[in-house]
């Protein structure tokens, strides 16, 4: 496991995917602009128009209304991009759920550094998020636990059988989740990607130029992130469970333009009902038919 | 060398009683905390030992002086009129009559003391942490009394409960001897609540009662465990520790005792529902609490039931342990989001993560007895240090309330810095706390119902540690902030536990294998983590045929990464003055970017205010309390039930 050869091959995935996840990022983004745009009956802009506002905000001046503003941006940025390679690497999906976690720590703690309104409702309300999400994705690793008798994501790999047949349940409690991390109608609670927002733009509303491209940037790790662990559903063919990916995808662009935004206390309620008992009862199944392995 | 670390604190304490003067009584304090540490590393690497004293009749002085203390409690409840007091020492005194008078006079055993790497663990922990705080608590003591304008100094009384405190703990956890372990359980609790009820306010007395009498309810239990134990299986070797935990006796008898003496540690780590005097201890001056709460009583209470882990093994008693503390783990997180003072948030954190110990080890497989020694030792660690910075920061706003935390980076940075670091060791990767809580989410599908308590609270742990760093990092775009100044007693103490976190953090690899697991080995057989190549820590399942890999850990790349992600950021990115731009508040900014002002109504300047958010409707412990309360009980309650259950 631990050989040259390996480690070279391991070393070109990572570099790999630094480079191809934000292509493939950007361009989901673009996608999902061309997408709503025609929901809502307009043309839309470019699909690589992602890019084009990229590297313009790169170009802006250097502002910021406080020094401990980077260090979180940063530590939103490397983190998320560490959990990506994570999941490349095919590594422990538990701790992937706590590193990704850091990640969103990052982010609230950027809202919190700054003495702006509007930063901090929208760090609250991300803190709120988390509050949702992050139990499903820790019974989701123990889910996969139970199926496989490992938290290695190689693991899955090696099984027949996709998780999709065994951890259905625990697949819509993920795409729950999904819509929350996409910052999607109903979820797009802390930030938006549409400008109907009444806290300006939440938790970012202080970032501008250079340090808020690398909030896009770390949003494109993100979304490439997400759908990967979507993926594993159905990891053998691999390509199957990246075509249910991309569908899921598709299905939160529809979610998020029929879908009215709801409040947090409502998102919390929600998750913290239906989305744990599904991920509760499917555990409860798994640990009653197969016990501990 | 064992002698000096009981009865060193002993005879330090005294002296420093008799001393009046400041610089001399400082001088005495900081020679027998070097002189413990030395001690306990010198201890450790000698390795494990058995030992029994001699010469004097030890058995009858401590018998005596058990008579000493529970007298003491009586006086204690008949002078305040706190009748739980009077009747939990009564219901320790007339048993241990009967045992002393009618069963067995002074019992004693050979060995009586038996340390093995467990203990050593454990003495570390006390030597180093605790001594570290006494070292801080000379200059806060001294600031504290200034503070109060104290006509007469009670700093050399505080002083000795301190450092006795040490030595009671360290005879706690070598005693093989439980009538003597019982004893040394005494005195932790009397000094307890000396120290509670130091600064002498009505509050500070009636919170040290109620402290007393819980307590006195698990020192009961324990004498009945003792009394049982003699009873059934007739003859003084059955009071030994190693022969109660090495399966000789019939685990039907033993289960009921077990489950007493479970009941009794779950009393002094606090554990729901006896969580309130924990919480009521705040009211001591902070060094009480840094010592009560990292490395001295409550982790006496978790060592007594890890320590009795080998004896309920395999029994529903384990899973009934697991699941009450797990629930306890998850039901003081939620308590914890609604706090408004600092203090009380580290408070429920430390019987959420006592909790979180007492379920591994009522897990009880390799991997989650690991988990609770690696937690018991970082939990030690951070804790202490985060009580330390809340003393620290007390001392500069004189107040405990997070909203009057608000922009303590701009106030005081260095403060900040370690105290941010403090915070984010307790929840995030790589730090040891979250490679405890990995490794012990890792084993808890043994106990599904554990495990989803543990995702719950996981949870609800990085909600109230983020919402407090949060306040600390709010600050006006303005640049230029001042470092404080730390006096010698405060900033020692909190750079060594600083250093610490990182030392042992990085290190825990070495450090498991060639020292924690042995300790896990007094607990349970059998290994399941491996350390491989990079400094990789690898979980492998419980099938000892095949060895299945669970998860990974790769400690070193983390620690980088950490570095790349937080460290350079905030050593290499400058900002210029230039660069700074005021907040956006929809353009009725009034001013530069120094003020926090905006024109309201008629253009009036107005300030405006950012809060937190508590959840005081959902999560506010009137809400939480009665319900998680009554859980509780029921737990606690088919937890002895199941020692019950055996019998019959």
């Amino acid at each position: 496991m631990w050989g040259d050869r390996h480690m070279l091959e391991q070393f070109i995935l990572v570099i790999a995917t630094l480079v191809g996840a934000p292509l493939a990022g950007g361009l989901l983004f673009g996608i999902d602009r061309k997408i709503t745009a025609r929901l809502q009956g307009r043309y839309g802009p470019p699909v690589i128009q992602p890019f084009y506002d990229f590297f313009k905000l790169l170009g802006k001046e250097h502002i910021a209304v406080s020094r401990l503003q980077f260090i979180w941006i940063y530590g939103y940025l490397v983190f998320m991009v560490v959990s990506l390679i994570f999941l490349v690497l095919k590594s422990d999906i538990l701790l992937l759920v706590f590193l990704l976690g850091f990640a969103g720590v990052s982010l609230v703690l950027g809202g919190f550094s700054t003495k702006s309104p509007y930063a901090h409702f929208g760090a609250n309300r991300e803190l709120l998020q988390i509050m949702a999400y992050e139990p499903v994705l820790l019974l989701f690793a123990i889910g996969i636990y139970a199926q496989n008798g490992s938290f290695l994501i190689s693991e899955i790999f090696k099984q027949d059988k996709p998780l999709l047949f065994s951890l259905w349940p625990l697949f819509l409690a993920v795409l729950y989740v999904l819509t929350i991390k996409m910052r999607k109608s109903p979820f797009d609670i802390a930030t938006s990607h549409h400008g109907h927002q009444e806290i300006v733009k939440g938790v970012t509303t202080e970032y501008s130029g250079p340090y808020f491209a690398l909030f896009h940037l770390a949003e494109w790790y993100e979304i490439v992130l997400l759908l990967g662990i979507i993926s594993l559903f159905w990891a053998n063919p691999l390509w199957v469970g990246i075509l249910i990916a991309l569908v899921a995808f598709l299905l939160e662009l529809l979610v998020d333009n029929i879908a009215a935004r709801m409040t947090a206390r409502w998102m919390v309620r929600l998750s913290w009902s239906i989305g744990l008992l599904l991920g509760v009862i499917n555990i409860a199944y798994i640990y009653l038919t197969k016990g501990v392995s | 060398m064992m002698a000096i670390a009981i009865l060193l604190p002993v005879a330090a304490g005294l002296l420093i009683l008799a001393i009046r003067n400041y610089y001399a009584r400082n001088v005495v304090v900081v020679a027998t905390s070097i002189a413990l540490i030395v001690n306990s590393v010198l201890l450790s690497i000698n390795g494990p030992f058995t030992y029994t004293p001699d010469g004097v009749n030890w058995g009858l002085f401590i018998t005596i002086l058990d008579y000493a203390i529970l007298l003491f409690y009586l006086y204690i409840g008949f002078t305040l009129r706190n009748w739980l007091v009077v009747i939990f020492a009564f219901t320790q005194l007339i048993p241990l009559a009967y045992f002393e008078f009618i069963m067995k006079a002074h019992l004693e055993l050979s060995p009586a003391f038996v340390v093995d790497h467990l203990s050593l663990v454990m003495t570390l922990i006390i030597s180093i942490i605790g001594s570290l705080i006494c070292i801080f608590a000379l200059r806060y003591m001294y600031d504290h009394e200034h503070h109060a304008h104290l006509t007469k100094s009670r700093q050399s009384r505080f002083l000795f409960w301190l450092v006795l405190f040490l030595g009671a703990m360290n005879g706690l956890v070598f005693a093989n001897n439980l009538f003597w372990l019982y004893f040394f359980w005494e005195v932790t609790t009397l000094c307890c609540y000396q120290l509670i009820s130091h600064d002498r306010t009505q509050e500070a007395i009636n919170n040290a009662a109620r402290a007393l009498w819980m307590n006195a309810t698990g020192g009961t239990a324990f004498i009945f465990a003792i009394i049982y134990l003699y009873a059934t299986q007739g003859g003084s070797s059955a009071l030994s520790v190693q022969t109660l935990i090495g399966g000789g006796m019939q685990a039907s008898v033993v289960l009921l005792p077990v489950a007493l003496l479970c009941y009794t540690g779950f009393t002094k780590a606090a554990q729901m529902p006896f969580q309130s005097w924990l919480l009521g201890a705040m009211v001591a001056p902070t060094p009480v609490s840094a010592l009560l709460h990292s490395s001295t009583m409550v982790k006496a209470g978790v060592y007594l039931v890890l320590r009795l882990a080998p004896a309920f093994a395999g029994t529903y008693l384990s899973i009934a342990i697991a699941v009450t503390g797990a629930f306890t783990f998850f039901a003081t997180s939620a308590l914890a989001v609604s706090q408004t003072t600092g203090k009380r948030v580290l408070a429920y954190s430390t019987i959420a993560n006592l909790g979180l110990i007492i379920a591994c080890a009522g897990i009880n497989t390799p991997l989650s007895v690991a988990a609770a020694i690696l937690l018991i030792i970082f939990h030690a660690i951070s804790k202490g240090l985060l009580f330390l910075c809340a003393g620290t920061i007390e001392h500069q706003i004189w107040s405990r309330e997070i909203e009057d935390m608000e922009g303590l980076a701009a106030k005081a940075p260095l403060t900040t810095l370690i105290t941010a670091v403090g915070i984010l060791s307790m929840f995030l990767p790589p730090f040891g706390m979250l490679l405890g809580k990995w490794i012990a989410l890792e084993a808890a599908y043994m106990v599904p119902l554990a495990a989803i308590f543990f995702v719950l609270a996981s949870t609800l742990t990085i909600v109230f540690w983020t919402k407090w760093l949060g306040r600390l990092l709010q600050v006006l775009p303005k640049l230029g902030w001042p470092m404080e100044k730390l006096s010698l007693s405060y900033s020692a103490p909190l750079w060594t536990l600083l250093v610490g976190i990182f030392a042992v953090g990085i290190g825990v690899g070495p450090i498991y294998q060639n020292f924690l697991l042995d300790a896990t080995h007094n607990v349970v057989s059998g290994n399941q983590i491996f350390v491989i190549g990079w400094n990789n820590l690898v979980l492998t399942s419980a099938s000892f045929i095949q060895r299945d890999i669970l998860g990974i850990f790769p400690i070193w790349p983390l620690y980088l990464i950490l570095v790349v992600a937080l460290l350079l950021p905030l050593l290499l990115i400058g900002l210029k003055p230039t660069e700074l731009r005021p907040v956006y508040l929809c353009g009725e900014q009034v001013g530069g970017t120094d003020t926090d002002e905006w024109s309201a109504e008629a253009d009036q300047k107005t300030k405006f205010l950012l809060g937190g958010y508590y959840f005081q409707s959902s999560l506010g412990e009137k809400k939480v309390n009665p319900w998680a309360n009554t859980i509780a009980i029921v737990l606690l309650v088919i937890m002895i039930g199941c020692g019950v259950i055996v019998i019959c």
